[in-house]
């Protein structure tokens, strides 16, 4: 793969303390809203945008001690400013509690102090070349003095700009993406139905939900995985081990037909990996699990480890777009989500997961957005599953997510829809914390210096293949018989033996 | 499934508080010796047995705070008494810092010390019988002085044995298990080799290691993988994701046709279970990744959580043996093996993993270790590998 590594961001700024600002926002996936509709769950928690926690400190700290931070944003000031109004408008459509008006603020006087220290420097130049000619005692001696002068306002000028672009930084990373216009603004009612595929399967004798059918077929045990880990954790044995590798195997063979390029990862990341991403390894009610003793933490999604797999680097345009579609397990601490006390495969701290992730040109990820949505309606329909693809209003965006699509599937034990997979467009969120850039190719008439033209950040996309766990309730719910075993969806057929059918043991 | 859950273990001597001594003996895998004849690569690493631990601090704590012990192990002290020169010639063999004349003393001291509270109790009983009945008021106080003079001596009694059992148990729980009698004594160059399969492939070209052959081939990348997490990581590409699905596939099949039941775990399980299991997750250099803030660990292996899978349990026969294929990820710190710098996979802190799990009557374990190897053997030369077998010396 040709791609150039970035030392690290060439920021206008050289700084190398932060002041750290507590996250006080819950995570988005935490403060359920009742509705008369069941709301769906999310599958994906997101917490507003907030900087890195270097501490576990809750209080709030704004005037408190200075950490070395571990990474800059490359954001476009510029832009914001030059569209305040409706940099401001989404802040309050999406709820956040991004501070804009001391966003600009900090950057004026930012670029104030800037250009002061450039203006001493120049002079302090000036006085330097001044006395590399003949001087006179008296002269050399005055600009000595003046040269002094001029070093210790620098000196203290550079350390006001060090803080004000540290602080900066903090307050403009709560800033959350921008919203594609036809996102309807709002709550989880607001959210919009794009499409829905089937119906609720009809039943002539009383549904099972999946936390019943699997105990009478003896393929999951939640009791000894409660002994052995804790709640939310889980065997599966015998047929839904096969279950679970048809799944990966069959949804690997469909992704890859389509262009993309098969991975397994790390599921241990450096928690700074995880920040950059969006998430928020240390926030209060944080989904992440972090290594006792390292800065390292367990992912939620492989969209971590993928994200990461291009940081800091130049991509040749010609690469994009990449398409990966990656294997992993994702941990997950659902804190917060106790009191939704569903049994079963539902909500649960480890599960299996086969994630898409496009790196692409920015004029394109709408249409990948699109790409990745249609991919998704495939193969739930492939599986005959009843599902509706939902436009998610402003509320339910995660920071990053510029545009989300959830796909809710009909689970007709539990009574209701739920999601199993979401698709988003981060646009250059990520992109700009990852520091993944492209180089557009140049047209043969421009010929700058050294042939390279201006870099790109590109845009980033990502969207559930198959979230092993949703689909066991899926297939087992709406594939149920009236004898308590279940028919296997023919395309999986082939990537499980042959099995058709998963039927009561004998006991 | 017909278990029958315990709800602990029915101990002689209910305790409440362990004295813990640090793990002063390095991990088995971590200190190599250079032989002439590469030493293969130890797979799995096993601390010498030691007791749980449950502070980092690794001061010798002999004298020092009680902590609240997690979990017992039924240990027979009376077959150990009773074997005691054999006991005593296994630790030696096995290069171990099980100290067994301090088990055995302890052990007849807590003998002695029950023996009293038992005699003391039926004492008290005696008395308190007494008392039922019609007495002089002055015969009524002395019974009652009596009484108390028991019950205090009691206390005091019930207090040292509760010490002393704690006391046992750690000292006792550093006992490794005994030895196979086939088993070679000595170290890794008294290994045996036990059978051999097919021979070294000859090339007529200059042959690459694997980390060269993937790089050419991309379907590795563990440069990526250093930034975002760390050296001795990696992500699989390409035909290598269908390497690793083809060969899981294939081998859980294969095992699923010996009778073996397919399961995948937990991969995060209570440190309590990594420590019955016999691993250190606290000790230093320990293979086992914490995770902070919570009493769990990542397991190394889907032997842990497998055997978990009947902790305090009482199966009934009629479902000996019960023969599992766990298929899970497996994280190891590898701390200490830093200086065995060998590039690509060979080493790394995640990898995917099936193991087989047997729980069988005691009588049949020999002939179900004979069976697994078999196994092992069938697969690998399936494969068209070229291996060899060697039967493990006692010091691992």
């Amino acid at each position: 793969m040709q791609t150039v590594k970035l030392a690290a961001i060439p920021a206008a700024f050289s700084s190398s303390c932060f002041m750290f600002r507590p996250v006080t926002k819950t995570l988005g996936l935490i403060s359920r809203r009742n509705h008369s509709q069941k709301p769906p769950f999310r599958l994906l928690a997101r917490a507003f945008s907030a900087p890195a926690l270097q501490t576990i400190d809750t209080t709030d700290n704004k005037g408190g001690v200075a950490v070395k931070p571990q990474w800059k944003a490359a954001i476009d000031f510029k832009w914001i400013r030059d569209n305040k109004e409706a940099v401001s408008a989404n802040i309050r459509n999406r709820n956040s509690n991004a501070n804009l008006e001391l966003v600009l603020e900090l950057y004026e006087k930012m670029l104030n102090v800037q250009k002061e220290v450039d203006r001493l420097r120049e002079e302090r130049n000036a006085v330097a070349n001044k006395m590399k000619g003949k001087l006179e005692p008296s002269e050399r001696q005055k600009l000595i003095e003046e040269g002094k002068n001029l070093k210790e306002g620098l000196v203290t000028l550079e350390e006001d700009l060090v803080k004000l672009t540290d602080e900066l930084q903090q307050e403009a990373q709560c800033i959350p993406n921008m919203t594609h216009p036809d996102v309807p603004v709002g709550g989880e009612d607001c959210s919009i139905i794009r499409k829905t595929v089937g119906n609720p399967s009809v039943f002539n004798f009383p549904v099972k939900d999946h936390f019943q059918l699997g105990k009478a077929l003896d393929i999951f045990d939640f009791d000894a995985a409660a002994e052995v880990s804790g709640s939310k954790f889980y065997y599966l044995k015998n047929e839904a081990v096969m279950l679970e590798m048809g799944l990966i195997n069959w949804t690997l063979s469909e992704v890859i037909k389509r262009g993309f390029t098969p991975l397994t990862t790390p599921e241990i990341v450096r928690s700074s990996v995880v920040e950059k991403c969006g998430f928020q390894p240390r926030g209060a009610n944080t989904q992440v699990y972090s290594i006792e003793g390292t800065d390292q933490c367990l992912i939620g999604t492989a969209e971590i480890p993928v994200g990461g797999i291009h940081m800091d680097s130049i991509l040749s345009e010609s690469l994009l777009p990449l398409k990966y579609a990656a294997f992993s397990h994702c941990f997950r601490t659902e804190a917060g989500a106790a009191g939704t006390a569903t049994r079963g495969l539902y909500r649960v701290h480890q599960f299996s997961k086969l994630e898409m992730f496009i790196f692409c040109q920015p004029e394109e990820s709408d249409s990948y957005h699109e790409e990745l949505i249609r991919i998704e309606e495939d193969l739930y329909s492939s599986l005959g599953l009843h599902f509706k693809t939902v436009d998610m209003a402003t509320e339910d965006l995660g920071a990053p997510a510029y545009r989300k699509f959830d796909v809710e599937a009909w689970m007709p034990g539990l009574g209701r829809y739920g999601e199993i997979s979401s698709a988003s467009n981060c646009t250059d969120y990520q992109s700009r914390r990852l520091g993944i850039r492209y180089r557009p190719s140049q047209p043969s008439s421009t010929n700058t210096k050294k042939g390279k033209g201006p870099t790109r950040f590109v845009h980033t996309l990502n969207a559930t293949a198959c979230a092993i766990p949703r689909m066991i309730i899926c297939l087992l719910e709406n594939y149920q018989q009236e004898d308590g075993s279940v028919i296997i969806p023919e395309p999986l057929r082939p990537f499980m033996g042959g099995l058709e059918r998963i039927s009561p043991k004998c006991s | 499934m017909q278990t029958v859950k315990l709800a602990a273990i029915p101990a002689a001597f209910s305790s409440s508080c362990f004295m813990f001594r640090p793990v002063t003996k390095t991990l088995g895998l971590i200190s190599r010796r250079n032989h002439s004849q590469k030493p293969p690569f130890r797979l799995l690493a096993r601390a010498f047995s030691a007791p749980a631990l449950q502070t980092i601090d690794t001061t010798d704590n002999k004298g020092g705070v009680a902590v609240k012990p997690q979990w017992k192990a039924a240990i027979d002290f009376k077959w150990i008494r009773d074997n005691k020169e054999a006991v005593s010639a296994n630790i030696r063999n096995r290069n171990s810092n099980a100290n067994l004349e301090l088990v055995l003393e302890l052990y007849e001291k807590m003998l002695n010390v029950q023996k009293e509270v038992d005699r003391l109790r039926e004492e008290r009983n005696a008395v308190a019988n007494k008392m039922k009945g019609k007495l002089e008021p002055s015969e009524r106080q002395k019974l009652i002085e009596e009484g108390k003079n028991l019950k205090e001596g009691l206390v005091t009694l019930e207090e040292d044995l509760v010490k002393l059992t704690d006391e046992l148990q750690q000292e006792a729980q550093c006992i490794p298990n005994m030895t196979h009698p086939d088993v070679p004594v000595g170290g890794e160059d008294c290994s045996i080799i036990r059978k051999t399969v097919g021979n070294p492939s000859v090339f007529n070209f200059p042959v690459k290691d694997h980390f060269q052959l993937g790089k050419a081939l991309d379907i590795f990348d563990f440069d990526a993988a250093a930034e975002v997490s760390g050296s001795k990581f990696y992500y699989l590409k390409n035909e290598a994701v269908m390497l690793e699905m083809g060969l899981i596939n294939w081998t859980l099949s294969e095992v699923i046709k010996r009778g073996f039941t397919p399961l995948t775990t937990p991969e995060i399980v209570r440190s309590s279970v990594v420590e019955k299991c016999g691993f250190q997750p606290r000790g230093a250099n320990t293979q086992v990744y914490s995770i902070e803030g919570a009493d769990q660990c990542l397991i190394g292996t889907a032997e842990i959580p497998v055997g978990g899978i009947h902790m305090d349990s009482i199966l009934s026969e009629s479902l000996l043996p019960l023969k599992y294929a766990a298929f899970s990820h497996c994280f190891r710190t590898e701390a200490g093996a830093a200086g065995t710098a060998t590039r690509g996979l060979y080493r790394v802190h995640q990898f995917s993993k099936l193991e087989m799990f047997v729980f069988c009557q005691p009588e049949e374990s020999d002939s179900y270790h004979e069976e697994l190897i078999r196994i092992e053997e069938d697969l690998y030369s399936s494969l068209g590998l070229h291996f060899k077998l060697l039967l493990f010396l006692a010091e691992l």
